[in-house]
């Protein structure tokens, strides 16, 4: 998979793309206006992370220039400002989905893989492992042939830690994604607990291995 | 104590006038008094002569006496002394009351003769023309009084009416509000105009200082954010280094809950200046039946191993005119206050009708001042769960919209309830 970072920030360009090529993602860096235009049109990105305010131009007019283009690259906008009219503008522009900063590294893995899944799967949108089959439209989890019963939380919880599998989610970045609306107005992280407690007794009960640990009350890791 | 101007002002005159008056009137008595006497004299004097001379051209001619009008003493004794000044006395007539009069008795030697000559005048008319001119001094003072009186409040109302319009204006100005101040440069009183010089002077100066602090707490929120996400990338890459120990794993907790704190805070103070700012329009309908609905459903699920019971009584279709973003943030605020500061096994119950939205949980009384809860960074108990903030969103936004905010506390239960002005729908 291939991967453009748009981000004037020096410091957080090599933050996101460290996280993703830590999952063997081939990822470009782009830091000005210029720089990503030559870039977008030269080549061909299944994704691109498009920072909205960069040194030369807005990035909402690169996707602009991207769409007439008719160029069908996933696009992620990232914005400091969380004015809902930045949002709506870029969507109505043709991005696929909106993260205001500061954000989460697996917040962002997230929305990139889901978006992935979003273009590619050909129907098939199930996950298997472990034993554990996750039918992704009928929001339902099965282990060995039996139902897991989840509530929403733990459900999106489970999905979550499964998107990052091998990854170190830290306890806010789940609080944050567990709500469903601005991340600024998430509860706080010190609930998250008993809800992966549940999960685990849940999975546990129904036969299925102990796949999420601890790490060290850090955050938790889904291990494969 | 303090009074109105005008009432100030008609109170002194009508303190000071009166004595003023008295004092003069007095004055004017004793003046009157001494004048009349001294004609009085005159005509006294006057009369003598006058019978003198009567009495010497026909001598035995007429009377020796005629009462209440002149008496001849001839052969006068002379130990007796006359005063030489008029006084007072009363006369009986036969069959009438008896009068005042005044008299002036003298001595004159004619031909070796001694006679005392009295001449007499009535002093009634007198005393009756001095109680007449009293009264229509009295009466010409109270007029003037009322005059004065009245003629001050007029003249006070259109010399202070710049003074009161300058008040107006300050009164109604508010330094929140991006309207600026403007007071009359022309008042034609020079004091007046340099008032308002002064005061537009130094309400641009408050002004100034207001804008740039508003302006300052917003960059600085903003300029926070960019460091604050690049700690963030950063301890979530440090997360997954391989040579993660406990030791280091806690410090990274640490940091990352701090950082976390000040990223909340720094986005709250923004929020809270972009409110003051004004930079929510609305013109938007709010469903807030809905909006409550789903804020509930999320906060009931995720604080469900802790609160042990969520009461819902939602009333459909409350829609209010708001900033949609506003009022996500004030019922997600007062329902994470709600469920944070509850106790294990504690309840939320939430109320929405057109008029109010009433949120009830139980909980630990606050410590300090409840009516300081609203204030910024003031917290109900030190706990690094919240950011002091929260409440003084609220707060913010209920101002904004005009929304009535009460608090309430009684044994066990915390009550917030959020009235809707009647207009709002």
């Amino acid at each position: 998979m291939k991967l453009l970072v748009i981000e004037d920030e020096p410091s957080l360009l090599a933050s996101i793309t460290r996280y993703f090529r830590k999952e063997l993602f081939l990822c470009e860096e782009a830091s000005t206006f210029d720089d990503a235009l030559h870039k977008i049109e030269d080549f061909h990105y299944d994704c691109i992370i498009l920072d909205i305010n960069l040194p030369g131009g807005s990035g909402l007019q690169l996707l602009k220039l991207l769409r007439d283009d008719r160029k069908n690259d996933g696009v992620i906008i990232l914005s400091a400002r969380d004015s809902l009219d930045d949002k709506i503008t870029g969507l109505d522009y043709g991005a696929d989905d909106y993260l205001t900063k500061p954000f989460h590294l697996p917040e962002l893995s997230a929305r990139v893989k889901s978006l992935l899944r979003r273009k590619y799967s050909d129907g098939g949108t199930s996950v298997d492992l472990e034993g554990l089959h996750i039918d992704l439209n009928a929001r339902a989890v099965t282990t060995a042939g039996q139902a897991v019963p989840l509530s929403k939380i733990e459900y999106d919880l489970l999905i979550f830690l499964v998107t990052n599998k091998n990854r170190v989610v830290s306890r806010q970045a789940i609080a944050e994604h567990l709500y469903d609306g601005p991340s600024d107005q998430a509860p706080g992280p010190e609930f998250v607990y008993s809800h992966i407690k549940n999960l685990k007794r849940k999975l546990k009960e129904k036969g299925c291995n102990e796949i999420i640990q601890t790490v060290y009350g850090l955050g938790y890791k889904l291990v494969l | 104590m303090s009074r109105p101007l005008q009432q100030k002002n008609t109170r002194i005159l009508l303190n000071w006038l009166p004595l003023v008056m008295l004092g003069g009137s007095i004055f004017f008595y004793f003046l009157m008094r001494g004048h009349i006497l001294h004609m009085q004299e005159q005509q006294l004097h006057l009369k003598q002569d006058n019978i003198w001379r009567a009495f010497q051209n026909s001598p035995g001619g007429m009377p020796l006496s005629i009462q209440g009008e002149y008496k001849i003493l001839p052969d006068a004794p002379l130990s007796f002394q006359p005063m030489g000044r008029p006084r007072d006395t009363i006369l009986r007539f036969p069959g009438c009351p008896s009068e005042a009069f005044s008299l002036l008795t003298s001595r004159i030697n004619d031909k070796g003769k001694s006679y005392l000559v009295t001449t007499f005048i009535s002093s009634t008319e007198v005393t009756h023309l001095m109680i007449k001119i009293a009264l229509a001094e009295a009466l010409i003072f109270f007029l003037l009084l009322a005059a004065v009186v009245i003629v001050n409040r007029r003249i006070s109302n259109r010399l202070w009416a710049p003074f009161y319009a300058t008040m107006d204006n300050i009164r109604r100005y508010d330094v929140r509000h991006n309207k600026p101040l403007r007071l009359a440069t022309a008042t034609s009183v020079e004091e007046f105009d340099r008032l308002n010089q002064t005061l537009t002077s130094l309400i641009d100066n408050v002004d100034h200082a207001y804008h740039n602090q508003k302006q300052f707490t917003e960059n600085a929120a903003h300029e926070l954010q960019t460091p604050l996400a690049i700690i963030r990338s950063k301890v979530e890459l440090m997360m997954e280094g391989p040579g993660l120990n406990e030791e280091m794993a806690q410090l990274l907790g640490e940091i990352s809950d701090a950082n976390e704190r000040l990223s909340q805070m720094s986005r709250n103070l923004l929020l809270l200046t972009r409110i003051e700012n004004g930079q929510y329009p609305e013109g938007e309908v709010v469903d807030l039946s809905r909006l409550v609905e789903k804020q509930t459903a999320f906060f009931r699920d995720y604080y469900e191993n802790e609160v042990a019971e969520t009461r819902i009584d939602i009333e459909s279709g409350v829609q209010l005119a708001a900033n949609s973003s506003l009022m996500e943030i004030l019922v997600n605020n007062l329902l994470r206050n709600a469920y944070i500061h509850n106790v294990s096994g504690g309840y939320v119950q939430i109320q929405l009708s057109r008029t109010e939205l009433l949120i009830e949980n139980s909980g630990q009384p606050v410590e300090g001042d409840p009516e300081r809860l609203f204030d910024r960074f003031k917290k109900g108990r030190e706990d690094n769960r919240t950011t002091g903030l929260g409440l003084a969103l609220v707060h913010q936004i209920c101002q904004l919209y005009r929304f009535g905010l009460h608090y309430g506390y009684h044994s066990g239960i915390h009550r917030l309830r959020v009235t809707f002005p009647a207009g709002a729908f």
